[in-house]
């Protein structure tokens, strides 16, 4: 009983004296407060996206890459390219694949030369260099 | 967020708003936590007020570090800054013995005996004094316990041991308190029974 009373005692005690330490606790000073904000601001400006000045500048192929569609569309026009090249050196006498003969057959009677003037200089040309 | 709605907001609450660019949740949140980190780190550090304030200032740091990712519903603000702070002064009073033992301040004796007409700061005085006398861990526990007033499964958060460890840790601290202080009841101005 004498414990009971001894530990109610302790307990009341020390109430007493957590109660004087609760209002004796210290208080942030000003320039605790003022570093505490400082560290705060420099965390948040660090977090802030960057807006240009890191901002790598790219060239007008890049440019140009970016508003047709990125590098694979290059594939595509070099493979078009080729296959007009192609066409054109060939000269096919009528092209019916599409409409499946269903047309009538186009005149063939014009030249490439005629078409691109610079191709019959370029036939000179190779002319005079193979003699 | 406005100003009321600010006010009324948990910790938590704030914080992610801080994490979104909000500096006045930032300055709430600095108001409601910084002084009961001093308060703890001040305690733990045996009334050192510089260290306090460096332990304060880091632990408050960490948080604005966390902010953007800090997971909702997870854990109290508070406990995870208590952890924190905790950590902190641990570290230092580990530095502390390992520099030079007799550095250590030791508990100041107030004794001038001027019985009657003790103020508070006094008696506070001499709870910190004995605070001091404890091992580590539990006057970390106690003080979170009966100066902070967190919750035994806050402590047992903060501290990462089981509640039962922390009821036995406060326990403890507390008999050593008693025996500490109770010899000085009179001086205080409590009486003598």
């Amino acid at each position: 009983m004498a414990r009971i009373d001894d530990g109610a005692r302790d307990d009341a005690m020390l109430d007493e004296f957590f109660a004087a330490g609760q209002a004796e606790a210290p208080v942030p000073s000003s320039d605790l407060l003022a570093r505490i904000m400082a560290d705060a601001d420099g965390e948040a400006e660090a977090r802030a996206p960057v807006v240009s000045s890191g901002r790598r500048r790219r060239g007008w192929v890049a440019g140009l890459a970016a508003v047709i569609g990125g590098w694979p569309a290059f594939a595509g026009m070099a493979t078009a390219a080729a296959a007009g090249v192609w066409i054109g050196a060939a000269q096919p006498d009528a092209v019916t694949t599409l409409t499946g003969g269903a047309l009538p057959v186009t005149s063939t009677d014009y030249e490439l030369e005629e078409i691109v003037p610079a191709y019959a200089a370029y036939v000179i040309y190779q002319e005079a260099m193979s003699q | 967020m406005a100003f009321d709605q600010a006010h009324d907001a948990s910790d938590e609450a704030l914080l992610v708003a801080y994490g979104n660019g909000d500096r006045e949740a930032a300055q709430l949140l600095t108001a409601r936590l910084a002084p009961r980190v001093l308060g703890y780190a001040a305690r733990m550090l045996g009334g050192d007020r510089a260290e306090a304030e460096d332990v304060t200032q880091e632990a408050m740091l960490r948080l604005w570090k966390i902010a953007p990712e800090w997971r909702q519903g997870e854990a109290k603000v508070t406990t995870w800054l208590f952890r924190v702070a905790s950590n902190l002064c641990t570290d230092r009073l580990r530095k502390r013995r390992s520099v030079d033992i007799d550095s250590v301040a030791e508990p100041e004796d107030d004794a001038p005996g001027a019985v009657a007409g003790l103020i508070e700061a006094d008696r506070a005085r001499a709870l910190e004094g004995a605070l001091a006398q404890l091992p580590d861990r539990q006057r970390e526990a106690v003080v979170l316990r009966h100066l902070e007033g967190l919750t035994n499964p806050e402590i047992a958060e903060a501290m990462e041991i089981s509640v039962e460890a922390v009821e036995s840790l406060t326990a403890r601290g507390k008999r050593t308190l008693a025996g500490l202080l109770s010899g000085r009841r009179e001086e205080l101005g409590y009486g003598s029974d």
